[in-house]
């Protein structure tokens, strides 16, 4: 499972709610002891994607090796990675699917009319055809 | 020896090793060191036909080998590789 403390959940949130109604992605950092995923540090990261960013994200992977490089600095682990669903529900769309990586938890927010709706955390599989739903738990669950 | 930066989810199969040198004058030579040592790490680098998984990047040091020689970029035993995922999506 996967849980999110309050600060990092609050810049989670509030990086979605700041680049709707454009989709915002960002790396989740923190300890994972066992099954238990805990996201302690929430970094938003830049939506490099060219096109339309209402429907689409993309993260450099640069970003990505920042990201990695903070959580060892800090003795934690890089868990994941969350984006939002602007005006449309938290699943893991085929888009998604297809540019993901079954390494890591994926959370998605949905934020409808510019306010935080709800969150699923979704893992895919290696070949990138499915996701199974992740227990998550966050302070607005 | 380079050094090879393990991601956390694939620890499990490096003997939970946050790094790992390996030997190799290339990324291609030392990634395959690498799946030697630890052959569960192959299946999440590499696809059935032996190529890097679409959602696998490499670096050396800060560079994205795609933009050097790829698998045939050069390393040095001061040199450190980096396993990056690529990741996008959209609803």
């Amino acid at each position: 499972m996967i849980k999110i403390e309050q600060e990092a959940w609050d810049l989670m949130v509030a990086h979605a709610q700041k680049t709707y109604p454009n989709e915002c992605c960002g790396a989740m950092l923190g300890p994972i002891d066992g099954d238990v995923k805990t996201v302690r540090v929430a970094l938003p990261l830049e939506n490099a994607y060219p096109g339309a960013q209402r429907e689409r994200y993309e993260l450099r992977p640069e970003d990505l090796l920042f990201a990695e490089r903070e959580a060892r600095k800090n003795g934690m682990d890089l868990i994941g990675i969350f984006h939002s669903h602007p005006d449309c529900d938290a699943y893991f769309s085929k888009t998604d699917l297809e540019n993901s990586c079954p390494w890591y938890s994926f959370v998605v927010l949905s934020i409808q009319k510019g306010q935080f709706h709800h969150a699923n955390s979704w893992l895919p599989n290696m070949e990138q055809t499915e996701a199974a739903k992740e227990e998550l738990e966050h302070p607005n669950a | 020896m380079p050094k090879i930066l393990i991601p956390t989810p694939l620890r499990q199969f490096a003997d939970k090793k946050d790094a790992v040198e390996v030997s190799g004058s290339t990324v291609g030579e030392a990634l395959g060191a690498l799946t030697a040592a630890y052959p569960d790490m192959k299946k999440n680098l590499f696809n059935d036909e032996g190529k890097l998984r679409s959602f696998v990047n490499v670096y050396v040091n800060d560079e994205d080998i795609r933009f050097l020689e790829k698998d045939k970029t050069a390393v040095a035993d001061s040199d450190t590789i980096s396993i990056v995922p690529s990741i996008a999506g959209g609803r």
